[in-house]
């Protein structure tokens, strides 16, 4: 416990330099503008326990739903309700009501299953108006008891209550399909002009103008990992403690894959079960866990705190792996 | 919500932080008299910045013809309406020199209607599609008939239109800054520059969609947004051109037309920036009424209807336009260092010459007098040294035909 108690100051000090940074000009405030207060239920997990299955399986060779879809069958499913996001500004999101989640293990990689209604299917964030559909799971870091005693938020964590965040991206998803893992500007405008070619198969090529691109990229040039072509996958594991701290990992260990089929999102997000990064949450087959979880609908332009919450923590436990 | 002054507006207004003022702020004055619409500022940008792909629909300076034009289209009619109550009226009965030198603004900003509305946002403001950025010269020249019964009447003409130069107006309360849910956006203490950190920025457009002026711009390519950087790397004195002082930026440089000032709004009464706009009242904010406090000034156009003129740069706009049309010794004097030097100049001296010119304007008695004008430096060091009367140079007949 002492060494967990570490592990959160580490995340802290790094979360916090970050933002304080950006928000130098500012007085720290105890509580951030625009955040009203919490009830005691919200600190107060929920009933229904989540039975993270054990299956014994072999890796699909393809990594996709389908696939999965076997070793899913007999694990049994949580229904999370969701509403909109009340609290912190901007507050916005309440177009799903509820999502049903799914989660398995085999002893080495841990799979949660997110399935919701959501009539549109959103996966492109290259017009000014068009914002993507994505789902995020979100774990306590280190070994944590959530009470109302307790305090743990549900919402994004709390100073001192570092959360690890996975959040699936419909466009990354799209990203992944296209030659260079990075969906280009003349997907979305098919015949557009541009005044510089920057594609390496162009006719021109200009080897000045390619090695130069990161400098005239401000979020290529700053690692933004959202900027980047080739990710090489479609979630992104983060970490945040408090509305507005949400601050992407220098080591990305998880993925996903989805499928959407008649107004239904499916979204499998997979990672092992344990990490060597301290900022992420680890899992023991046998133990205990907490998850909460956030829809965003891009059809109604749902991005960061406007999105379909949910207001309180789902315990989950994981079976033990049975020897054969 | 804190409350936070805005001399602006003369009165203290709700902002999501407290009141922090840089050190020295950012500032510019642009004389809409001037200007011919050229678009070398906006080239001038362009080829510095946003040439690269996905930065196509983005002008970070862009200039458009009112009152018609805008990028994006009908930007400030749409903001208008969104913070209009019926009731957006000024108090210029009072004022006082410091805190309210326009007058009291009574309607609302964006951030207290956001708050009035009661929509849980910081600001009120709306996302331009992509179609409303793809034409920035929509509107360009096109002249607007004046009824006698529309706006007010005007003595010699009964069409009208004028040019707006605009940027990033790296405001003392940004929109966009309030707007960002993740403190992405920030305001240096040093030089009160507004900056998008590209590696917190996650693309969520909240800037977009709450800076009224609709100066931060998403790109698609990176998904995340930009915006108009003020060329700090000039600001900062590392262009080597000007030898580690601070430099104007492309857009001031480059303007043919020689309407722009570029300086810092700070205590000095001869700094020439500081003087026109909190002394002399010339230069006036561009629509004080969204609360911002933006940082760049203009100078009002004689010909257009004052109601029209009112609204866009609040209450100061009759005062402004008179003193233009006949102007002081001192403010001819300072008005000619427009445009003379590539480094920002920080303070001004005047040496007194002959009267060489007497007329009547409008009624008034105006004289001209030859007066020199020195501007200074950041250091101290004179950067700059012209006459009222610009000096005539004649060319020596053998080289009449010769370049």
């Amino acid at each position: 416990m002492k060494k967990g108690f570490s592990l959160f100051k580490l995340c802290s000090a790094t979360l916090l330099g970050t933002v304080f940074l950006s928000a130098a000009l500012f007085a720290a405030e105890e509580t951030a503008p625009g955040v009203k207060g919490m009830s005691d239920e919200e600190f107060t997990p929920t009933k229904e326990v989540l039975n993270v299955k054990y299956v014994q399986m072999d890796k699909p060779y393809h990594m996709d739903v389908e696939s999965l879809k076997g070793a899913f069958k007999d694990a049994g499913a949580v229904k999370v309700v969701l509403q909109k996001q009340d609290k912190a500004f901007p507050n916005g999101g309440g177009s799903v009501a509820g999502a049903e989640v799914k989660a398995i293990h085999d002893g080495i990689t841990i799979y949660f299953q997110i399935t919701w209604s959501d009539p549109t299917k959103n996966a492109r964030t290259i017009a000014v108006q068009e914002f993507r559909d994505a789902a995020a799971l979100m774990f306590p870091l280190g070994a944590v008891e959530i009470t109302p005693a307790e305090h743990f938020s549900p919402r994004m964590g709390d100073r001192e209550k570092p959360t690890n965040l996975w959040h699936w991206k419909a466009d990354w998803e799209a990203d992944l399909l296209v030659k260079g893992e990075l969906e280009d500007v003349e997907v979305q405008y098919p015949n557009m002009h541009d005044d510089f070619n920057f594609n390496p198969y162009s006719a021109y090529y200009h080897r000045e103008l390619i090695t130069s691109v990161e400098v005239l990229s401000g979020g290529r040039a700053a690692n933004n990992l959202l900027s980047q072509p080739g990710r090489g996958r479609t979630v992104e594991d983060l970490n945040a403690e408090g509305f507005g701290t949400l601050t992407t990992q220098d080591h990305q260990d998880v993925n996903g894959c989805s499928h959407y089929e008649d107004g239904v999102w499916t979204v499998i997000m997979y990672r092992s079960l344990i990490t060597q990064d301290p900022h992420d949450v680890q899992f023991v087959p046998g133990g205990n866990a907490f998850f909460n979880m956030a829809v965003w609908n891009g059809g109604e332009q749902d991005r960061n705190g406007q999105k379909n919450i949910s207001t309180q923590w789902h315990p989950a436990t994981l079976e033990k792996v049975a020897w054969q | 919500m804190t409350l936070v002054h805005n001399w602006h507006l003369g009165r203290r207004m709700e902002y999501p932080y407290f009141e922090s003022r840089p050190k020295r702020q950012f500032a510019a004055i642009f004389n809409i008299n001037r200007c011919i619409a050229c678009q070398t500022c906006t080239m001038a940008c362009k080829s510095a910045w946003t040439y690269n792909k996905g930065q196509e629909h983005m002008w970070w300076n862009n200039v458009e013809t009112k009152p018609y034009g805008g990028y994006p289209q009908s930007w400030d009619v749409k903001t208008l309406k969104l913070i209009d109550n019926g009731e957006n009226t000024w108090y210029t009965d009072e004022k006082d020199e410091k805190l309210s030198p326009y007058g009291v603004y009574e309607g609302d900003t964006i951030f207290e209607a956001a708050s009035k509305k009661n929509i849980n946002q910081w600001a009120v403001g709306y996302i331009p599609e992509d179609k409303e950025w793809r034409s920035p010269n929509f509107g360009e020249d096109v002249a607007k008939s004046n009824k006698p019964d529309e706006y007010s009447s005007l003595p010699e003409h009964s069409r009208w239109f004028f040019y707006i130069q605009r940027l990033c107006n790296h405001c003392t309360y940004p929109g966009c800054l309030a707007a960002c849910p993740r403190k992405a956006i920030y305001k240096r203490k040093e030089d009160g520059i507004v900056l998008i950190d590209q590696k917190r920025c996650r693309g969520y457009r909240k800037c977009v969609e709450q800076c009224p002026y609709k100066k931060p711009m998403y790109r698609g390519l990176t998904r995340v947004s930009e915006k108009c950087i003020a060329c700090y790397p000039r600001v900062e004195g590392k262009d080597p051109l000007t030898k580690g002082r601070p430099m104007e930026t492309r857009c001031m440089a480059a303007c043919v037309g020689q309407i722009r000032l570029q300086g810092f709004l700070d205590d000095n009464p001869k700094n020439p920036v500081t003087w026109l706009i909190r002394h002399d009242k010339l230069a006036l904010p561009l629509y004080p009424q969204f609360g911002t406090e933006p940082n760049i000034y203009y100078i009002p156009p004689r010909w257009a209807p004052r109601a029209y003129l009112r609204q866009m740069f609040g209450p100061g706009v009759d005062e402004a336009i008179d003193k233009f049309m006949v102007p002081s010794r001192e403010r001819l004097a300072v008005m000619s260092l427009f445009r003379m030097a590539q480094s920002i100049i920080f303070e001004y001296k005047i040496e007194e010459g002959p009267k060489v010119f007497e007329t009547t304007i409008h009624g008034k008695k105006f004289e001209m007098y030859n007066d020199t004008v020195i501007g200074f430096g950041e250091d101290g060091q004179e950067i700059v040294r012209t006459t009222i009367e610009e000096p005539i140079h004649i060319r020596d007949p053998k080289h009449y035909n010769s370049i």
